[in-house]
């Protein structure tokens, strides 16, 4: 859930990318931080096995510029997508404002991608998260390997609601930042739904001016 | 999307409240993290690593031990104690949203930081609760909001991610 500081003058949103195993998500942050500009952005945190695996979680900050006033902060995570790990991303989904779902365009993987789907939904009911208010984007991933499957048919099984889809190549960066972009842009619109569905506040008394 | 909002009066008084926990155990630095690894506030030194992975890192630490704590029957360990060489590390459940962090080294001690927490924590507690029983239906004050403020998010968004 969104914390508003009036005081530090910041609003945190935290997304979070989700998924199968081996489906990308990793590879989507290494590449968000390798190629947006440093003021952008901070260090990549990585709790990684020894085989490169999620462990636990990636993190990176990632810090929009000041507009009236306010600064937006993101951020991103990575949850192991390996079935072992649920309790690990059911930790990590705490708090979510926004998920992007990468999905692995292998024919043979369509498995995985149900199993995390449900998976998903399953840990947001825990949370008392409704999917139905969430922002949610897809990525389909991995649209270079032989014998992928089409677009229509991943969204068929995996996006019954009709949310926004990015296709990518997460490896070379290919749709990467359109799907960042886009999970970032839905977040902001549903904080401002909410908010401009919300009945005016008395007004508080760092809000009053001099 | 249930947000949360922190007034400027709200962070004084918890402001107050951690720099008397550093005052008087003299710890380098106490910050305050939710459950999704957001940094609420932090009070003391600063440090020269980055306060928001640090942030995430311990909400992290501190639900993994409590889901350790799960499967061995307890309902949760409220305080975890990391000791290195030279810092060391104090976590400790605020109310079921907040975490206390304070950082200390050998100018102080275990037992000295324990006990000022422990006071600390009831202050805390009280300043949260104030806080939460506030109606939280200030978001729509927030100016940034307004559409026209929030084209000019998007347009942000395009010069963070626009280059490849």
């Amino acid at each position: 859930m969104a914390l508003v500081n009036y005081f530090s003058r910041e609003i945190q949103f935290k997304v979070v990318y989700y998924g199968p195993g081996l489906g990308g998500k990793t590879t989507n942050l290494t590449y968000i931080h390798a190629h947006t500009p440093p003021q952008y952005r901070g260090n990549l945190v990585s709790l990684k096995t020894q085989e490169e695996r999620t462990l636990f979680f990636d993190f990176l900050p990632v810090s929009l510029g000041e507009v009236g006033g306010y600064r937006a902060r993101f951020h991103l995570y990575t949850v192991p997508g390996q079935m072992i790990y649920q309790a690990s991303r059911r930790v990590i989904l705490q708090g979510v404002d926004g998920v992007v779902f990468v999905a692995d365009s292998s024919p043979d993987r369509q498995d995985g991608n149900r199993a995390s789907l449900r998976d998903l939904v399953r840990t947001l009911d825990a949370h008392k998260l409704p999917l139905r208010g969430l922002p949610l984007v897809y990525q389909w991933n991995k649209r270079d390997v032989p014998g992928a499957l089409p677009v229509e048919r991943l969204a068929g099984v995996l996006n019954p609601w009709g949310r926004p889809a990015f296709p990518s190549v997460a490896v070379s960066g290919e749709g990467v930042m359109e799907t960042v972009k886009g999970a970032l842009r839905a977040v902001l619109h549903a904080f401002q739904e909410e908010a401009a569905a919300q009945p005016p506040a008395p007004m508080a008394e760092s809000q009053v001016r001099a | 999307m249930a947000n949360r909002a922190l007034y400027e009066e709200d962070i004084g008084a918890i402001q107050t409240v951690l720099k008397g926990l550093l005052d008087t155990c003299y710890a380098q630095g106490a910050l305050l993290v939710d459950n999704a690894g957001q940094l609420i506030l932090n009070a003391g030194t600063t440090p020269d690593f980055d306060l928001h992975a640090f942030a995430s890192l311990v909400a992290a630490d501190f639900a993994a031990n409590s889901e350790l704590a799960r499967l061995l029957g307890e309902d949760s360990f409220s305080t975890l104690v990391h000791q290195g060489g030279r810092e060391n590390l104090y976590l400790t459940r605020v109310n079921p949203r907040v975490i206390l962090a304070a950082v200390y080294d050998k100018r102080t001690s275990l037992g000295l930081v324990r006990l000022r927490v422990k006071r600390c924590v009831s202050e805390l507690r009280e300043c949260f609760q104030r806080l939460f029983d506030r109606r939280q239906q200030s978001i729509a004050d927030v100016p940034m909001f307004d559409p026209a403020l929030v084209h000019g998010l998007e347009s942000e968004l395009e010069r963070a991610f626009g280059q490849q």
